[in-house]
């Protein structure tokens, strides 16, 4: 399975467009946001306004690399390749598997970044053990986005999943607070943001880079993720990912 | 005690949705052989051989691969298979593809002697993305023969080849038939069928309507249509000799016949003028709809 692996690691790897979006992107914002929304603040309040864009973009970098590498399934799907590795000895289970595993570690390279952007360009100031936690929690809630991901690219065909990486990427940020906060929502979207998964995965950051841990982000998170989990295994079953496309 | 056929599939029943594709099919191909399963499109040769490597679980019937259900004859590196909606992966490189496959194999084909033999030597350090249609085809058969599998399946393989690409081809498939592997391939060409194959096996409307010899079909499907305009009464065509069946729109009148010079004789015999007389090789079509009209299909 290691070489299946590295083989689908080294394919996203030349795909320059997902590592623009899901590695330079949230870094290049991280900095945006917190320079030129940070500069009119007040001096005692920039540390807290670097910390909070810090997490979303964090949490926004993730996401797009949960959900760009495993709707990719898709693409393999109708460009038959799938198909083709079914009549070979490479066993199918272990193309799915490589799949989801692909997805959950190509998260991590977008949190590194962003969280070394976040320390060193804009001087966000963690202790040690609170950097970890916070890489190690946005690292594991990621799996609900796997899923997601893993759900969508089984039921789209290709075109319709290149459109997708791109739309839930961005509905899931916009209207879940990751690029402006929730505070600044209108009243009547403030509802609509904390029905999102990608709400409760900021918070989720949110309470392990300020210490105060509350189990609600969690219970949510595993709540999503079993509804994305089960909804990817029906699709599973319904379409093959050897079948035809269409 | 009888060897294993390489291939055997017995009472085959494909359906998708309401459409019955292929009808209680059963064949046996002995190992060694070449067979062709010929037919036109629609006849249900894909979904034979779709069935065949367990891509979809048949309504009815049992496939075996060299004594095996599918999926584990294809694990265990019996079977190599080229599909007609096959493809390869994005932002990989054809020698990166290859070697994936390859190291699956206990015994694979040595690498510089199959990129040679499949045409793609040269093409090994390309991106897959940069590929032509024939050479992705070629990186296919590659796939296919990358374990030099005892048996192969094949669907439509040059499909997407030049001239050369199919006589180079099709000299691999006489090359390593020779040396015992069983090749089983679906084509809509009888020229292809008649090269390459020891037996052919015709496919029409989902059932084996015809398997012999190469000789023996060919001389049974390669009918003529003689075809004329008639607007006044047509008593009495299907009588004619060679005639084996009538049709026709509107004012044309289509004769299939086995024997046109006999049945153009009593035609111009009979009728003072053939406006726009035309006499026609039969399409493959009409050749089997023929060889369905009236053959029971066994040859042998």
């Amino acid at each position: 399975m290691t070489d299946l692996f590295l083989f689908q690691l080294r394919r996203v790897g030349r795909n320059k467009q997902y590592l623009f979006f899901t590695v330079l992107l949230p870094a290049l914002f991280t900095i945006f946001f917190t320079q030129v929304i940070g500069g009119q603040a007040p001096a005692g309040e920039f540390q807290d306004l670097a910390g909070a864009v810090l997490v979303s973009m964090m949490a926004y970098g993730a996401i797009g690399a949960a959900l760009g590498a495993t709707i990719r399934m898709a693409f393999d799907r109708s460009s038959g390749w799938l198909r083709q590795l079914r009549v070979t000895p490479v066993p199918a289970g272990s193309v799915f598997a490589v799949d989801v595993l692909v997805g959950a570690l190509l998260v991590l390279p977008s949190l590194v970044v962003v969280a070394l952007v976040g320390r060193f360009v804009n001087g966000v100031e963690f202790g040690l053990g609170t950097w970890v936690a916070l890489v190690g929690s946005l690292w594991a809630g990621s799996v609900v986005f796997v899923a997601l991901g893993v759900a969508v690219g089984l039921a789209l065909d290709a075109q319709a999943a290149g459109a997708a990486i791109g739309i839930l990427g961005t509905v899931l940020a916009a209207l879940g607070g990751l690029w402006f906060p929730v505070e600044m929502f209108p009243d009547g979207m403030v509802p609509l943001a904390h029905a999102l998964p990608s709400y409760w995965f900021a918070e989720l950051g949110r309470d392990v880079a300020a210490g105060t841990f509350t189990g609600a982000p969690v219970l949510v998170l595993a709540g999503y993720g079993a509804v994305f989990a089960a909804a990817a295994l029906v699709v599973a079953r319904r379409r093959p990912l050897h079948a035809v496309a269409g | 005690m009888p060897e294993t056929p390489a291939l055997d599939v017995r009472g085959l029943t494909v359906r998708y949705g309401d459409v019955t594709a292929v009808h209680d099919l059963t064949l046996a191909v002995p190992r060694g052989e070449t067979v062709a399963l010929l037919g036109a499109n629609g006849a249900g040769k894909s979904s034979v051989v779709n069935a065949a490597l367990g891509l979809f679980r048949p309504a009815a019937g049992t496939v075996r691969l060299l004594g095996r259900e599918p999926t584990a004859a294809l694990q265990a590196g019996g079977v190599g298979a080229m599909l007609q909606h096959g493809g390869l992966p994005s932002e990989a490189r054809v020698g990166e593809v290859l070697a994936l496959v390859r190291r699956r194999y206990q015994d694979p084909w040595p690498l510089a002697d199959l990129a040679a033999t499949a045409g793609i030597g040269g093409v090994l350090d390309r991106s897959v993305d940069a590929l032509s249609g024939g050479q992705r085809q070629r990186v296919l058969l590659a796939l296919a023969l990358a374990g030099a599998p005892p048996l192969l399946l094949l669907d439509e393989p040059t499909s997407a080849m030049d001239v050369e690409g199919r006589q180079a081809f099709w000299a691999t498939m006489r090359d390593l038939a020779g040396r015992g592997h069983t090749v089983v391939f679906a084509t809509h060409h009888l020229d292809e069928a008649d090269a390459v194959a020891d037996r052919v096996v015709v496919v029409a409307g989902g059932r084996v309507v015809a398997d012999g010899s190469a000789a023996a079909i060919k001389s049974r499907i390669a009918g003529r249509t003689v075809r004329f305009r008639c607007p006044g009464p047509r008593d009495g065509l299907s009588g004619l000799p060679g005639v084996t069946s009538t049709g026709g729109e509107g004012d044309w009148v289509e004769l299939a016949t086995s024997d046109a010079e006999a049945t153009l004789r009593a035609l111009l015999a009979g009728h003072d003028a053939l406006p726009d007389l035309e006499v026609r090789g039969a399409s493959l079509e009409q050749a089997f709809l023929h060889l369905t009209s009236t053959a029971d299909g066994a040859l042998r």
